[in-house]
């Protein structure tokens, strides 16, 4: 049950680095996404980074942001896409009409990945103006997380020529040619979960993403309160567990994932709090 | 468990991770058992199911039989299985369809990849055609997390908005054919005001996005409006939904995670089209294992600590979010390691 260094220190020094300008989470429903990203940005925060976080397009839970000291950035489809296209034909008022015409509102309901590519083109644009910036997005669970990233370049395909084929061809760049892009998934010690992680990682390369860091997330077998009681007081119930996560851990055919342990703490935000100091201290250490 | 009869369709929602593939699977190998034919779709662009059932991506879009050997039970019976796929269920639409050739746009070859966005629209078409067909007794729905599931929801909402009338009369401006073959457009006056504006928006547009997108975009419009009967009928299947006698909802949340304001937020929105025949299931439920579980207090960093982190939760999940079920059923965490020892498992829990 013992487990190198490595696979904690490994986390916080692939977030902590600088050009990770998009730092981008996702994984399978459940697997901690939210907490992954809530706790990256309080850690780099600690290190002084200028760094803001992103639900996306789903809503954020500003309950939980709240109580974690986190201002999030808030964007809207409509009027980022009010505002991009004022831009570009140099008119609000035109822009505003626009968006107002059935025209256009069908066509954002008929074309979801539309708005969402909206949005990603607007953080990357943040991200373009200010080059101290980093921003954590939440991402959608794995299939629609794909959805999401392969946005672009469907809508290149589709518009063909054009000012949006250009800013199309821009945001492309910015992702996936100019390391700008930390693309993470996260997986819970389950066979369901990291299957859908490696599946998800090969497809996500396969659409261009450079690179892809997969971490397990509230692993039993590193938990303090495990490791710190002798064997012989477990449950059976943690047996299995434990014996389960281990058989896992030993399947992924020396791929090392970096690895969060579980926190034994009733509350989300306190689990998010211990995952940021959890980060920090590994991070130290390899300092 | 044994009194909860089944519908003619049965929906299983829920926030992401929490088991709905799992417990889905596990309902349809019950009802099998007991000679109910039952077709079991997956809208999820996850695809779990895939895992779950063993099956390969090239059978997304086609049925397949999965005998219950393939959960080590013996005997002959076995339930249907569908990986949706949304450009397979197109193609059946183009198939039927006289108009076939204006369903194949560039635009709407697109959208109807697997992540192309179009997958909720697709799916509430695809559940009513399998339910129409009268192969099965029941069909279950294992559906998307979260937010995508009342997008799904949803749909039949944006397929109405979508072939609104005033949406229409852009199309008639630019003299397409938005009737069907044979059928006699009705006529209707454009005022000049609404004329003009066309004009503007397109030229404004074709600025943006160029001239190929905005004349494919027209006709890849015209076509869905040309072919709007085969979307319209989904709609049927929304009212449906509402009657007691027709469907069960099964919202699942699980004690794994703290996600009891999530599942609480989900149920709010999905209540809107819920009835008060639904049921809350709690999966991956520590307390059969919890309750005999008392270990010493020996500080604050050993299992006493631990041990109270999960009955806290295991707590706070069945407390949240109750009210307002006509049951709640527990499904106790499965300690084995294949999918398919969780649905054999969850599949006892049924029963």
């Amino acid at each position: 049950m013992k487990v190198a260094t490595t696979s904690f220190s490994l986390l916080p020094s692939i977030l902590s680095d600088k050009k990770a300008r998009l730092i981008v989470i996702t994984g399978k429903g459940g697997v901690g996404k939210t907490s992954l990203s809530m706790a990256s940005t309080k850690f780099l925060g600690s290190l002084d980074r200028k760094v803001t976080y992103s639900s996306f397009d789903q809503s954020p839970n500003l309950e939980l942001l709240k109580s974690l000291n986190i201002d999030p950035l808030n964007l809207q489809v409509e009027s980022s896409a009010q505002e991009y296209i004022a831009k570009k034909i140099g008119s609000a008022t035109i822009a505003k009409w626009m968006m107002k015409t059935p025209f256009f509102m069908s066509l954002f309901n008929m074309l979801p990945g539309l708005g969402q590519m909206i949005l990603l083109g607007n953080i990357i644009n943040l991200l373009e103006n200010d080059p101290e910036l980093t921003i954590v997005l939440d991402s959608p669970s794995s299939g629609h997380a794909l959805t999401m990233l392969e946005s672009p370049a469907n809508f290149k395909e589709m518009f063909k020529t054009g000012l949006i084929v250009e800013d199309i061809e821009k945001m492309q760049r910015f992702l996936f040619e100019e390391e700008n892009l930390l693309l993470i998934t996260t997986s819970l010690p389950s066979q369901m979960a990291t299957t859908e992680a490696i599946e998800l990682g090969k497809d996500l390369i396969s659409r261009g993403v450079p690179q892809v860091t997969k971490v397990l997330n509230d692993s039993l077998s590193n938990c303090t309160e495990i490791t710190n009681s002798p064997e012989e007081q477990y449950p059976d119930f943690i047996k299995a567990k434990l014996s389960m996560e281990n058989e896992l851990i030993g399947s992924l055919k020396g791929e090392s994932w970096p690895i969060i342990p579980h926190f034994s703490l009733n509350k989300q935000d306190q689990v998010i709090n211990a995952m940021a100091g959890f980060l920090k201290s590994n991070l130290e250490v390899t300092l | 468990m044994s009194g909860l009869q089944f519908k003619e369709v049965e929906i299983f929602c829920g926030t992401g991770g929490v088991g709905k593939t799992t417990l889905a699977t596990s309902r349809a190998l019950v009802l099998s058992q007991q000679g109910i034919k039952v077709l079991l779709i997956t809208i999820d662009p996850a695809k779990r199911l895939k895992q779950v059932l063993g099956l390969s991506d090239s059978t997304q879009g086609v049925i397949q039989t999965i005998p219950l050997t393939h959960f080590h039970i013996e005997g002959a019976s076995s339930f249907d299985a569908l990986l949706m796929n949304p450009r397979s269920t197109l193609a059946r639409i183009a198939s039927q369809s006289a108009e076939a050739s204006d369903l194949n746009n560039p635009i709407i070859n697109i959208l109807s990849k697997p992540y192309g966005g179009m997958n909720e629209i697709m799916a509430i078409i695809e559940v009513q055609y399998q339910i129409n067909t009268g192969l099965y007794d029941c069909v279950i729905l294992d559906t998307p997390p979260g937010k995508h599931f009342i997008d799904f929801l949803q749909s039949s909402k944006k397929i109405v908005q979508f072939f609104d009338k005033s949406f229409v009369e852009i199309f008639k401006f630019l003299g397409k054919r938005i009737t069907s073959k044979g059928e006699k457009p009705k006529k209707r006056l454009l005022s000049i005001i609404v004329q003009s504006g066309v004009k503007k928006l397109l030229t404004y547009l074709e600025k943006v996005t160029g001239k190929g997108f905005v004349d494919d975009f027209i006709d890849a419009v015209s076509g869905l409006y040309r072919n709007r009967e085969a979307f319209l009928t989904a709609l049927k299947f929304q009212e449906d939904l509402k009657k007691t006698s027709f469907s069960n909802w099964f919202l699942v949340t699980s004690v794994e995670q703290g996600k009891t304001q999530e599942a609480i937020g989900l149920k709010n929105e999905a209540l809107k089209f819920m009835h008060k025949d639904s049921f809350l299931l709690i999966n991956k439920s520590l307390s059969p294992y919890l309750e005999d579980w008392n270990p010493k207090n020996n500080g604050d960093t050993g299992l006493f600590k631990l041990c109270n982190s999960m009955k806290a939760r295991e707590n706070e999940i069945k407390e949240g979010s109750k009210e307002g079920y006509k049951d709640v059923l527990f499904f106790p965490e499965v300690l084995g390691a294949t999918p398919i020892s969780h649905v054999v498992e969850l599949a006892q829990s049924w029963k």
